[in-house]
């Protein structure tokens, strides 16, 4: 396990360029478009992401997906579950896609002790070893500033990472959104608009990471694209009014299962 | 059975001059990657280059990096990252 995650990280941002089967990712969009060595690489991709057999390899990231959680079970998760040690890293998504340097991905852990030998995610000028409830107050920071916290296996079935994520610098996200991947899921709950409290403000258009807000100018409210919609619960700590709630996804009609 | 795209939009071949920039040019991608900051879609990756593995001096540390454009499919041909390219190293073609 420890050996594992070691070469998974070690060169985790090659995961992309690296030839896996006789293809990178590169252009993937286009790659994933070819008539039947399309349908291939998608089904290929597929069993790697989901991959819990014992032979697997750590330069691919077998196993390696995650799905969406709101706020509380983010802090259900760190206050509970975690093991410790826990860490507050770099995200390494956003160095790799923007060489920006943030401090939103919380590990704990066997990963901790790995990331830890890793200098380029461990921030140097703060504390990066962080306890239960500094973790908790931070997921909450992170959420409230519009990024989305999601829980991720690696490899499955060990969870070992609450990240806080925005599109499209994440993995994830890309992944899901542009090519159809199942590398993120989305959460077991959607988001509701209570349309007679609902003010028209638009405060909540601008933390939708995912689009799934639009604002119309003939009802003066918003509306909800539920298709888009992972159940993030972002856009409810912009909302002043009260309109905006997290149901359970099997509760509503039509997007029950829909993951 | 997926759908072909009704526009034949011709596939989007954005180029690099690795003599430039990356671990054989005077520029390390680390301390600039203003294409990677202008790009909408982050269609560019940072990572360390492949095959330099052994040579690195700390393999948890590596220090030859180079970047890639890897989603040319999402790219909307805005030409920002030719604008904001101090080397003139990106070329778009299509």
């Amino acid at each position: 396990m420890r050996e594992y995650l070691t070469e998974q990280w070690m060169n985790f941002e090659q995961i992309y360029i690296r030839k896996i089967a006789g293809f990178s990712s590169k252009d993937l969009g286009y790659k994933l478009k070819m008539p039947i060595i399309g349908r291939i690489l998608r089904w290929s991709a597929e069993s790697m992401i989901h991959n819990d057999s014992k032979n697997r390899n750590a330069k691919n990231a077998d196993g390696h997906f995650g799905q969406v959680i709101p706020l509380e079970d983010a802090q259900l998760i760190m206050s509970e579950l975690a093991a410790e040690p826990i860490i507050c890293n770099y995200c390494m998504c956003r160095w790799m896609q923007r060489k920006k340097k943030e401090a939103v991905c919380i590990n704990f852990g066997v990963l901790s002790e790995v990331i830890e030998k890793l200098p380029r995610f461990i921030p140097k000028d703060r504390t990066y070893k962080i306890d239960r409830e500094t973790a908790m107050e931070k997921l909450e920071e992170f959420n409230k500033k519009g990024y989305i916290s999601s829980v991720w296996f690696q490899p499955v079935p060990y969870i070992n990472a609450i990240c806080s994520c925005e599109s499209p610098e994440c993995g994830g996200f890309t992944l899901r959104n542009n090519f159809d991947l199942d590398v993120m899921y989305k959460a077991e709950y959607i988001i509701q608009l209570d349309q007679d409290n609902c003010q028209g403000c638009k405060q909540c258009v601008a933390t939708c990471q995912l689009s799934a807000i639009r604002f119309i100018p003939s009802m003066n409210r918003v509306i909800i694209d539920y298709d888009k919609c992972f159940g993030c619960g972002v856009c409810r700590h912009a909302c002043q009014h009260d309109a905006l709630k997290l149901i359970p996804r099997e509760d509503f009609p039509g997007f029950d299962g829909t993951y | 059975m997926m759908s072909k795209s009704k526009s034949k939009k011709k596939r989007t071949k954005i180029k690099i001059d690795y003599s430039i920039c990356g671990e054989e040019g005077k520029i390390d991608p680390r301390d600039c990657s203003l294409c990677m900051r202008s790009c909408d879609p982050a269609v560019f990756v940072m990572h360390p280059t492949l095959g330099t593995e052994e040579k690195q001096e700390d393999p948890y540390d590596p220090q030859d990096w180079r970047i890639t454009p890897i989603w040319g499919s999402l790219c909307t041909r805005c030409f920002k990252c030719i604008e904001a390219c101090p080397e003139k190293a990106i070329t778009i073609s299509w």
